[in-house]
């Protein structure tokens, strides 16, 4: 085990939604797989930190797509800039390395997603608000997630403000490939990989395998499946039978958080204020 | 080698109204920003912008009305928010931008570089990117795989980089730290280039660190010494982003008298880039950039 982690570490007593999305986030990091991340991607940054720290310690992770493992220290107040990759092993020049890396196949095969909007076939986008040449509001683009969702890798959304706005039926313009209409469409244009899981403040979602349409997996603690309804912009699937309530972080876990990897509370700057 | 050493206002004649301009930029990183200042003083019109992430630059460029394209992957200050003149812009119609996938942009700007009509990228395979875009189109593999993306050759008029260190003939170093796409393909990809340095050395020194020689000057048309000519976006690793400066101008560029009083006080007001570090704090604040103390 690294520094300081305690194996069965009982769940948390005391534990916060972005601490609890951060766990679930973590957990689908493993041993073996190479991580990155883009910008404003403090709950990423921090899930990476929190597998290395205990269930995956040979996780590798690409901090901003340039710094090759850097020395874990408290998140900064960007995700991508020198802070976060300080005293890297290497710095993985992104027009030689990153891309011919992530376009290989072999590599960084699990990307985390953060989108303005998020369909019920997990298209996502950030690209605009109504028509592309004339939109209401122009989101600030694609960048990195244009190639990610057709390229093969394992998607994993992360949306710490679920609201009708962020998880619609249809996104306004697909900047991110899911699964396009559902069913076979993604892999009838040939492409592998794509979303896996939604991680949400209120709950968490999956893709059910045949319609490839979003479906509700497990509610947070305190959160009702009613109030995840009323609050998406489509219906999710239900699972046949009871719907699951998510672990929650173990007191380790939170003390991680919390006390080594983001003491300064970075994470918490992704919530809307209510 | 020919000397390219001249000034900021002589390397700016390089950039006439119109020109397409590749400008080397992260959210928050990187961006030649004492040349952007220059164009906005003596106020470019018509310019594309060509970036991979534009941030501070192209809300002032966009606050200035210097331009009305722009081609790139994304805008955005990060912590800061959304680029919101740039945007308002762009949702008016006074700014056409071409958005493109990571991997699209380097191959536009990649066969651009090489003289190739087009590259292909395997990226934004079912987004609507494609569609929307007429320098973007599917074709199929010659050799009997899947379709690809065949992404149309990127020329910009001129490039905008900002190093390290620099000889009199433009010959560029990059200390040690991360380093974008940008720098490497942009100025290949360019009719013309000019340089903006942290400081310019004796060629002997470059000799003792040839690998950090990212450009060879002979494709470079001027070179301009402007310390701190990032600012305010960071120079890792010799000073961070201002985040103060960055807060100030979100403030500011709420309306659009904001945003031109603040370019008025930081941008045209200023004599020179010597006045211009004076105004946003001098030596202390400087000395604290060192320190990445962003606020």
């Amino acid at each position: 085990m690294p520094q300081g982690a305690r194996p069965d570490s009982p769940p948390a007593q005391d534990w916060t939604p972005d601490e609890l999305m951060i766990a679930v986030l973590a957990g689908c990091f493993a041993d073996g797989d190479q991580a990155c991340n883009g910008m404003a991607s403090f709950l990423p940054v921090a899930a990476f930190q929190l597998a290395k720290l205990t269930h995956a310690p040979d996780l590798v992770w690409l901090a901003g797509a340039v710094g090759l493992e850097p020395r874990p220290g408290p998140i900064p107040a960007s995700t991508l800039e020198a802070p976060l990759w300080r005293d890297a092993l290497m710095y993985v020049e992104q027009f030689g390395d990153f891309w011919t890396l992530a376009l290989n196949g072999r590599w960084l095969q699990k990307f985390c997603v953060g989108a303005a909007q998020l369909d019920r076939f997990g298209n996502a986008n950030n690209s605009v608000i109504g028509d592309y040449h004339k939109p209401k509001v122009r989101l600030p683009g694609t960048a990195g997630l244009g190639d990610m969702g057709s390229i093969g890798k394992q998607l994993y959304f992360w949306n710490p403000n679920h609201s009708p706005r962020s998880l619609v039926a249809e996104v306004d313009f697909v900047s991110c490939a899911g699964y396009l209409g559902g069913g076979d469409e993604r892999e009838r244009l040939g492409l592998t990989g794509g979303p896996e899981l939604v991680v949400t403040n209120l709950c968490v979602l999956d893709f059910e395998p045949q319609s490839k349409h979003m479906r509700l997996r497990s509610v947070h603690p305190g959160v009702t499946v009613e109030q995840v309804l009323a609050a998406t912009g489509f219906e999710p699937l239900l699972p046949a039978g009871e719907v699951a309530v998510t672990p929650v972080p173990t007191a380790e876990q939170v003390r991680l958080i919390r006390e080594v990897i983001d003491p300064h509370g970075m994470r918490r700057r992704e919530f809307r204020r209510r | 080698m020919q000397v390219k050493q001249t000034t900021l206002a002589e390397a700016a004649s390089l950039v006439s109204d119109g020109d397409l301009v590749a400008l080397q930029s992260m959210a928050t990183q990187a961006a030649p920003m004492a040349m952007v200042r220059e164009l906005i003083r003596q106020r470019r019109r018509d310019l594309g912008l060509v970036c991979l992430v534009g941030g501070i630059a192209v809300d002032w460029l966009a606050a200035a009305g210097c331009i009305d394209r722009f081609i790139g992957n994304a805008v955005s200050m990060e912590q800061f928010g959304l680029a919101q003149r740039y945007r308002r812009a762009v949702e008016d119609g006074r700014i056409r931008m071409e958005e493109l996938s990571e991997t699209a942009l380097l191959a536009r700007l990649g066969a651009g570089a090489r003289n190739l009509p087009f590259l292909v990228t395997r990226g934004m395979i079912g987004t609507d990117l494609i569609a929307v875009n007429e320098n973007l189109t599917m074709i199929e593999d010659p050799f009997g795989g899947p379709p690809v993306v065949a992404c149309r050759a990127l020329v910009p008029d001129v490039a905008l980089i900002h190093c390290h260190r620099a000889d009199r003939c433009g010959n560029v170093q990059y200390e040690p730290t991360a380093r974008w796409p940008d720098v490497a393909i942009m100025p290949k990809a360019a009719r013309r280039v000019i340089v903006t340095t942290e400081q310019i050395v004796e060629s002997d020194v470059l000799r003792t660190d040839p690998e950090r020689t990212v450009l060879p000057g002979f494709v470079v048309d001027a070179v301009v010494e402007v310390p701190w000519g990032a600012h305010p976006t960071s120079f890792n690793p010799r000073y961070g982003y201002d985040g103060a400066l960055h807060s100030a101008w979100v403030a500011a560029a709420r309306s659009e008298e904001g945003a031109a009083q603040f370019l008025e006080r930081y941008v045209h007001g200023p004599a020179d880039h010597e006045s211009y570090l004076a105004a946003v704090g001098g030596e202390s604040r400087l000395a604290a950039l060192t320190r990445w103390e962003a606020e």
